[in-house]
């Protein structure tokens, strides 16, 4: 198989705080490959590292020839990478279909000279991105939302349009950052399903932090384990929960 | 039975209004506005200017206050450097008016990058403060730099021809801002139905989540300033041809808090609402005016007195109203007062 995001020997310094502490792991292509640890491990830093929302003190990250520890956040959507945040990051006053046609940004070309203009270029543009976003409408299911501004839908759902938003983007992988905390049994298996559809039909890698036990136990292929910002363990759902170090990270020595 | 709005094609979807009602309704309110100059006098003539030239300014400011989220309190350094460009190339460098317009426009979006790019990390308030201050040194340059602005004996221009038209008559004026204004409406309504606008709305709603979505933050703020400036400059152009005499007097701070109110009053990033907030304030001193004529003669002669004051104090209180009562401004009400009867009986 083939590595498609590999970390090497990142640190993350915060004055004195070291939030990752030397970690070195691989992403396969075509893998769900999950992120855990106790509060405060350094996981959503690892995550931010990795979308360039602010550089490493040291380390390389290499998404295959882009090296992700030089690049800018906004430039992640060109290289392939969607993301969605711990804390709901949809835009509140946008529509549904609105929200997920900012993920298409990178795929457009319009800029401020001909966007006014409008008819022609732009108007083509506009309407193969309306129809693209309807793809992603239908496979999330949520037909009847599209012209719902996101601020008036449930927590579960807005977490839906994030998903739905990172997706519009066509990233090769998806970053979820704590999909399913603060969500019901229902809507956890309903993404816990999205997630391995998405893997199926587009062939998306997949790298997600969780805390839900259930959902990473059951869909990852690989877990990773960061307590104290050091790697303790990376291995099959099945070897993860049966290490010691792991066991002594979440529940303490005895 | 009728089941909703139901839209059959893309193109639909993307349109600015695929409803004929609202098409028809906006062919009646133009041809209202056209037919205006035959039936109103001087003075109704003169206000129909002032809101139209404001409506442009305040589609401007809307841009990069409204809808990408960056309070500027410089529209009044602004709407100088546009009315300076114009009153200058054309009474002093003998530029064609045709040609100074559109100059006013590119001049102050150049300005605009100037406080654009020291600004890029700043956000709401302290971008304000940085906006209002470059305001001032715009103003205080115009009116020390003598040698090039005249300083404080102001600027009088006397060709106001345009393409054959003299805009000093009131009736050219009036339809010379109004196609303006209806070209920068189509212009700004355009742009925000591209993945442009969209950035814009993303900046203003979550910055993070636009830079993951591969807005390039840099580039969009910079956009959002050098656009709305454009525009803002275009309305100090037309400002330019409306007085025919510019003073930096008439650039003071409450002018950039009127602009601001107009916004919040019409409903904070829609182009609609900055018209109908334009239209608001310039109207609402004038009906207050003609209401403190009717008040007894010891109450009405104070307030006439302080009749600037008492301006001030009514566009403070409008905004106060506006933000307790119903954020969304007056675009809002309309938009509640439509969904109210569309859903009635079953509407609370």
């Amino acid at each position: 198989m083939t590595v498609l995001l590999s970390v090497e020997n990142l640190t993350q310094r915060f004055g004195g705080l070291v939030a990752v502490d030397d970690v070195s792991l691989a992403v396969d292509e075509g893998s769900i490959f999950s992120l855990i640890g106790p509060n405060g491990a350094g996981k959503t830093t690892l995550f931010n590292l990795i979308s360039a929302i602010f550089p490493p003190s040291e380390g390389r990250i290499m998404f295959g020839e882009r090296a992700l520890h030089k690049a800018s956040t906004h430039q992640l959507a060109e290289f392939g990478i969607g993301r969605t945040f711990q804390n709901l990051a949809v835009f509140h006053h946008a529509t549904v279909v609105q929200n997920l046609l900012v993920g298409l940004h990178h795929r457009l070309k319009a800029n401020i000279l001909t966007a006014p203009f409008f008819w022609g270029r732009p108007r083509d543009e506009e309407i193969r991105a309306r129809r693209s976003v309807e793809e992603i409408i239908d496979f999330l299911e949520f037909e009847h939302l599209r012209d719902v501004p996101v601020g008036q839908l449930s927590y579960g759902l807005q977490k839906r349009v994030e998903l739905g938003r990172a997706l519009a983007i066509a990233p090769k992988l998806l970053l979820l950052d704590e999909m399913v905390s603060g969500m019901n049994s229902e809507e956890t298996e309903d993404i816990a399903r999205f997630i391995l559809d998405i893997r199926e039909e587009f062939g998306i890698t997949i790298m997600m932090v969780e805390h839900d036990m259930g959902v990473v136990m059951d869909i990852s292929d690989r877990v990773a384990v960061l307590d104290h910002g050091q790697l303790i363990c990376v291995g099959s759902p099945a070897d993860v929960s049966q290490n010691p170090d792991v066991i002594k990270a979440y529940l303490g020595k005895k | 039975m009728r089941t909703g709005n139901h839209i059959e094609s893309y193109p639909r979807h993307i349109a600015l209004s695929d409803s004929v009602v609202v098409w028809f309704w906006l062919a009646v309110l133009m041809m209202a506005l056209i037919m205006l100059p035959a039936v109103s006098g001087l003075f109704v003539l003169g206000l129909a200017i002032r809101i139209l030239i404001a409506a442009v300014g305040a589609i401007g400011l809307n841009l990069l206050t409204g809808s990408t989220g960056q309070i500027s309190l410089g529209q009044s350094g602004f709407l100088a450097a546009g009315c300076y460009t114009t009153g200058l190339l054309i009474a002093d460098y003998n530029w064609p008016p045709e040609l100074a317009l559109p100059m006013s426009g590119f001049v102050t979006a150049a300005l605009s990058l100037l406080v654009g790019i020291p600004s890029l990390r700043l956000k709401g308030l302290y971008l304000a403060i940085t906006t209002l201050a470059f305001s001032f040194i715009i103003t205080q340059f115009l009116l020390f730099a003598e040698p090039i602005t005249h300083g404080p004996y102001g600027v009088r221009i006397e060709n106001t021809t345009f393409f054959g038209v003299d805009l000093a008559r009131p009736t050219a004026l009036y339809y010379f801002c109004l196609a303006v204004l209806v070209l920068v409406t189509l212009g700004v309504l355009n742009i925000m139905r591209t993945r442009v606008g969209r950035a814009f709305n993303a900046i203003r709603d979550h910055d993070i989540a636009a830079r993951a979505m591969g807005v390039n933050l840099t580039i969009y703020k910079l956009t959002a300033f050098g656009a709305s400036s454009f525009i803002v400059g275009l309305a100090g152009g037309l400002m330019a041809f409306q007085f025919r005499f510019i003073n930096v007097d008439i650039f003071s701070v409450t002018l950039a808090i009127e602009a601001l109110a107009m916004i919040i009053v019409g409903g904070l990033g829609s182009v609609a609402g900055a018209i109908i907030g334009a239209a608001f304030i310039i109207i609402l001193p004038e009906v207050v005016g003609d209401a403190i004529a009717l008040l007894p003669d010891a109450v009405g002669e104070v307030l006439a007195n302080g009749a600037l004051e008492v301006k001030g104090l009514l566009i403070g209180l409008v905004i106060i109203l506006t933000l307790r009562l119903e954020p969304d401004g007056l675009i809002g009400v309309w938009r509640n007062t439509k969904r109210y009867w569309s859903r009635w009986p079953l509407s609370v």
